[in-house]
């Protein structure tokens, strides 16, 4: 790997010589950037209240769109979440909850946050705001497709909720949809519940592939002069890497989500074998349930990266822009993202390993699992070498990153436990697996979503939200959570199974009733700690501190617009020329302790700046 | 954003290094590539991987399967008068497809040299020639429907056969539609004149330009080649 | 201040948590201490680059906040430094992957001397058959499975015959002697998951699984389905018995044979159409 950077050091080198324009013999001039490839693009200004704000075709307002819709599905994840928690921790007080409707509540939450709350914000919502922004251009290249996207998601999302509404319920087969149990009777919602699922998933993606390939190719191919790939800010190439993640791997998700459709609708057998239920073959026969596995794990895993990427990439920025101090290693950094994501379709059967598949694939999985864990560990490391020296702000946002950081570390390493495959025998299917994906793939990103909420509110309304109010609901959001699923990987030790309604009088975990309850209170706690931040956003949407321009002093390009919120188009008449990457904070010899990307280089002629 | 890149000031740097830095220098990565065209690549690539997953899936389930797999050449055989010929059919659906691939690139080429009515025509051409593959089709579908396979039993051997053969050339045969329409909508804007005057399109703001011939082109292609994979796959393993 | 304060003290709880813990693994009762040890170097070497972490935070957080005036360090990156970080990261894998691996090793390759049980699953229950004198369990086929023949069992196969069927969710097994477990279900996915024992492997229906271990404690235990199956998941218990020798022999003595249960069948039939005919 340390090849890599060495050689990337030359490509550095080379990049800035043209930008000087060097070759040409000409005296140097050292603000010259290279002439615009591509004429300024037309875009749809919309007139109507519908064009502007409902069917629109700014990038800015779909973001936000999606980022209102994954927030309102994801409320109703969180209430699912609630009415499990009551179950496991007082179980039979909530009269009405029996094991089938458990299930379903099990199941609808985890398609919910992974899929339709993660996915969709982090893409969709900060993809959709940010990417136009922080690269300098316009819009996405191809706005109207990035519209119908959001309304494919918006059908995607509708056709989940109906599936509450139909008879036997939505799906109650657990988030992983696995078959043969999925679509035969003796699991909730069998019938339409798993068709509607399917038919849910098959939209989602469909909606994202066209998302995606805008926020592709306006990263690719729409950055605004002197934006190179090693200048753009980390959330960039989170986002990217995200959705290049994405592109390759909801195709499984596709694929597996149609055939089982077919097997339930059309009775073929592609994932079920012969079955005896009640004393009667049924008419299938001949298939595999592991195939299904292997598809679902070859979306599951990446699908893991797709939420944490961007979070890696926006925690990167915030923590930068906050300790004003430049993210050590950026270089590193790029390339860890970069290296996770191809290495994240290696790995995928580590969800496998008691699954029955040829026991020799645990050797190779657990291998390529755990050297993913080095690229990982080396964003980590540059975090908290980030926070040495600088001059940390203590505002809300940094507590949000902190907080970041401790449960993304806890459940890092909880994921070197169940990546090794010896380890994972005992522990796989037990809470373990449940406290560890919720640390790192539910708190760690959520931590930084509520940071970027944070930190680019006032970008977003031109208003600052109430740093008050963000304290609480922070701490109580970090020490709940904290107190949710750290003990939780101790209910796994003892070997507590994971989805069961109930767990009656097995001997040796009536020890886990007390920490059951006091899970359960957290949750509660937690839970309805998040409206604080909705109110939060009510209030400051009226009555908060004008923002002002750059409240933060950031140095990125989103925060250098004409006029805050910055309007359709983003940039009034002239595009923005980027000089340098979005780190120069503190660069001794400036007058102040950041300078914006925008700054040409004669204009801070005497500081000691790095080439980028 | 026309065939013709404005990238002047902008010179390619020698060897891989150069290569690199080409890759990562600003503004676009693959110099001079109309957005749509980078898109459609980007798309195709997924696209492969679902019809890699299908593939994959349809090998795995083959071997899988306890019943015996039917016999290709036996169930795609034709009778031509009187004799059964093992995979006539197939063969001339695979001729008229490539063919059609053919004109494809021919209407590309002309809409370059901006000759509107050969162009036109090629098109059409194409598209007929899409009509014709869905067609025959729907014919063998229609001649093994009629022989008792279907997604769920197959009288020949293992049911997987028929479920993976109607699931996957059905996919398939959906791209093939969905190209003919497109093949059709843009052989109205050939022949109306919407690339010549660079009238902008229905649904996006950009302006018209040949360059979107091109981009139809490589999906087209890639439907085709993505036959030559079943074709391998269903009919001659 | 208080921030560094709080974040310390969420450090030090996790550390005094883990060490006072009432909630810690079972007493393990199979040869799989080596997993339990790979567990706890893990955690140590893990526990270890937690705790370093966040203290380095805590540290930055107490010596770096904001101070009107001072600059910090302008620093792209220190080659050296990520240098040894990498190398130093990648030995602790590499020392956490290898006994992962070795132990895996052994995890998928059975004893010569293991007794083969036949745990059969369904929604929502286990059954069990162990072979007979011969030592090897008769074939079976789902298609088979009925009443008179409960494991499905092909007749053909003279294998089967004195194979030995425990109809109940009782299973017994003989301290000190490897099992090799041979997983099926009919209908959907299970998981034959005894704590103590610590090994586990899903049923998977149209295939068998296997997994070994060797009982190396006499006493009672619960069986749980660790994959979930339905909504009868969580009931879907079992239990094993782990017995001396001598308790074990009595015990497997007083269980039906496959030969057995036709023998009986045959006189229930006969005495059924001796019936009928009167």
């Amino acid at each position: 790997m340390s090849e890599d950077f060495n050689e990337n050091k030359t490509i550095q080198a080379q990049s800035s010589e043209t930008i000087s324009g060097g070759e040409t013999g000409v005296a140097p001039d050292i603000d010259y950037v290279r002439p615009a490839e591509l004429s300024d693009q037309d875009l749809y200004h919309g007139h109507t209240f519908i064009t502007k704000w409902v069917f629109c075709q700014d990038a800015k307002v779909i973001g936000v769109q999606y980022f209102l819709l994954a927030t309102f599905t994801g409320i109703i994840g969180l209430i699912l979440s609630w009415l499990m928690r009551l179950q496991l921790g007082f179980p039979g007080a909530a009269g009405f909850m029996t094991a089938e409707h458990y299930y379903q509540f099990v199941t609808m939450h985890g398609m919910i946050m992974v899929v339709y709350f993660l996915t969709a914000l982090f893409l969709g919502g900060f993809g959709n705001y940010l990417i136009p922004l922080m690269t300098g251009a316009r819009d996405m290249v191809f706005p109207y497709v990035n519209m119908v996207s959001f309304w494919m998601f918006f059908v995607a999302v509708g056709v989940l909720l109906a599936s509450f509404f139909v008879p036997g319920g939505p799906t109650g087969s657990g988030w992983t949809l696995y078959p043969p149990q999925a679509i035969l009777e003796g699991t909730p919602g069998s019938g339409m519940g798993i068709i509607l699922m399917c038919v849910s998933l098959i939209l989602f993606v469909a909606g994202f592939t066209m998302g995606g390939l805008n926020y592709l190719i306006t990263i690719l191919q729409a950055r605004t002069r002197g934006m190179t790939l090693m200048r753009m800010p980390l959330t960039v190439w989170g986002i990217f890497t995200a959705t290049v993640l994405a592109m390759l791997a909801f195709p499984a998700l596709l694929v597996s989500a149609l055939m089982m459709t077919l097997d339930k609708v059309l009775a073929t057998s592609f994932f079920m074998p012969t079955i005896l239920k009640a004393g009667e073959v049924l008419e299938y026969g001949g298939g595999t349930p592991i195939l299904f596995q292997h598809l679902f794990w070859f979306f599951g895993h990446p699908e893991v990266y797709i939420v944490a990427l961007p979070a890696f990439g926006i925690v990167s920025d915030l923590i930068s822009v906050h300790s004003r101090k430049n993210i050590f290693g950026y270089r590193m950094m790029v390339w860890a993202i970069v290296v996770i994501g191809a290495l994240s379709f290696f790995v995928w059967a580590h969800h496998m390993y008691v699954s029955g598949m040829h026991p020799w694939f645990g050797f190779f999985f657990a291998t390529t699992t755990l050297i993913i864990a080095v690229p990982t560990a080396m964003k980590v490391y540059n975090w908290i070498l980030t926070l040495w020296r600088g001059n940390i702000r203590m505002n809300t946002v940094m507590l949000w990153c902190l907080g970041f950081i401790v449960t993304f570390v806890n459940g890092g390493i909880t994921g070197i436990f169940l990546g090794n495959v010896t380890v994972d025998v005992p522990l796989s299917d037990t809470y373990f697996v449940v406290a560890h994906f919720h640390m790192v793939m539910g708190i760690a990103p959520l931590m930084v979503i509520m940071g970027a909420v944070y930190h680019w509110f006032p970008l977003v309304a031109g208003r600052m939200l109430s740093e008050k109010l963000g304290k609480w609901h922070f701490w109580i959001t970090f020490l709940g959570a904290y107190s949710i699923y750290f003990p939780m990987h101790y209910l796994g030790f003892i070997g507590v199974p994971r989805r069961y309604f109930e767990m009656y009088d097995s001997p040796y975990i009536t020890s886990a009733v007390g920490m059951n309850e006091f899970i359960s209170t957290a949750a509660f706690i937690v839970g309805a700690a998040q409206f604080i931040l909705i109110y939060n956003i009510v209030v400051s949407l009226k009555m908060g501190k004008p923002a002002g321009k750059n409240p933060w002093q950031a140095n990125s390009l989103e925060w250098l617009t004409p006029s805050v919120p910055p309007e359709h188009g983003n940039w009034g008449d002239k595009l923005p020329v980027v000089y340098r990457w979005p780190y120069d904070f503190s660069v001794p010899g400036a007058k102040e302790d950041f300078i914006p990307q925008t700054t040409p280089p004669s204009e801070v002629v005497e500081t000691e700046v790095e080439k980028t | 954003m026309s065939s013709d890149p404005k990238i002047e000031g902008y010179k390619f740097k020698p060897g891989y290094s150069g290569m690199a830095a080409d890759t990562a220098s600003d503004q676009t990565m693959f110099k001079g590539v109309h957005w749509g065209k980078a898109m459609m690549w980007i798309f195709l690539l997924s696209d492969t991987f679902i019809f890699s997953c299908f593939l994959i899936s349809y090998m795995k389930g083959r071997a899988s399967t306890p019943v015996e797999w039917p016999n290709p050449s036996e169930v795609f055989a034709l009778n031509a008068f009187g004799v059964p010929v093992p995979l006539l059919l197939i063969a001339i659906m695979t001729f008229v497809l490539i063919t059609s691939s053919g004109t494809m690139a021919l209407a590309v080429k002309y809409g370059y040299e901006r000759n509107r009515k050969m162009c036109g025509w090629l098109i059409i051409a194409t598209a007929l020639g899409g009509l014709t593959f869905v067609g025959m089709q729907v014919f063998e579908w229609s001649k093994l429907i009629h022989e008792g396979v279907r997604p769920w039993e197959n009288p020949f051997g293992a049911a997987q056969f028929g479920s993976f053969f109607f699931m996957i050339t059905g996919f398939h045969g959906t791209h093939v539609s969905i190209g003919v329409i497109f093949l059709f909508i843009y052989a109205y804007k050939t022949f109306a004149g919407h690339y010549d005057e660079g009238k902008r399109g229905w649904f996006t703001t950009m302006k018209g330009d040949y360059v979107e011939i091109e981009i139809l082109g490589l999906y087209w292609h890639f439907v085709d080649l993505v036959w030559v994979f079943i074709f391998a796959f269903f009919y001659l393993w | 201040m208080h921030v560094g304060f709080i974040f310390l003290a969420v450090i030090v709880g996790s550390i005094l948590f883990h060490i006072f813990t009432p909630w810690y693994w079972t007493d393990i009762a199979s040869n799989w201490g080596a997993m339990d040890d790979t567990i706890t170097l893990t955690f140590w070497v893990g526990g270890g680059v937690f705790v370093a972490v966040c203290l380095f935070m805590v540290y930055c957080v107490f010596k770096f906040s904001y101070k009107e005036g001072r600059k910090a360090e302008y620093k792209p990156e220190d080659k050296k430094l990520e240098k040894i970080l990498t190398w130093a990261t990648t030995l602790g894998v590499a020392a956490l992957l290898a006994p992962g691996l070795i132990v895996w090793n052994q995890y998928i390759n059975v004893p010569k001397n293991a007794i083969s049980i036949d745990v059969m699953a369904w929604q929502w229950g286990w059954q069990y058959r162990l072979p007979g004198e011969d030592g090897k369990l008769g074939s079976t086929k789902v298609e088979n499975i009925n009443d008179n023949n409960p494991f499905g069992i092909i007749l053909e196969d003279t294998n089967g015959r004195d194979d030995v069927l425990i109809q109940s969710d009782v299973l017994h097994l003989k301290n000190n002697r490897p099992v090799k477990i041979l997983l099926r279900s009919v209908d959907v996915l299970h998981n034959w998951y005894v704590p103590q024992f610590r090994a586990k492997m899903d049923a998977v229906p149209g295939t068998i699984t296997y997994y070994w271990f060797e009982p190396n404690k006499i006493g009672e235990y619960e069986v749980l389905c660790a994959e979930y199956c339905g909504v009868g998941h969580y009931a879907m218990r079992g239990r094993v018995f782990v017995k001396s020798d001598e308790d074990y022999k009595n015990w497997i003595n007083e269980q039906e044979t496959f030969s057995d249960l036709i023998a009986r069948q045959k006189i229930i039939e006969f005495s059924e159409t001796k019936l009928a005919k009167k």
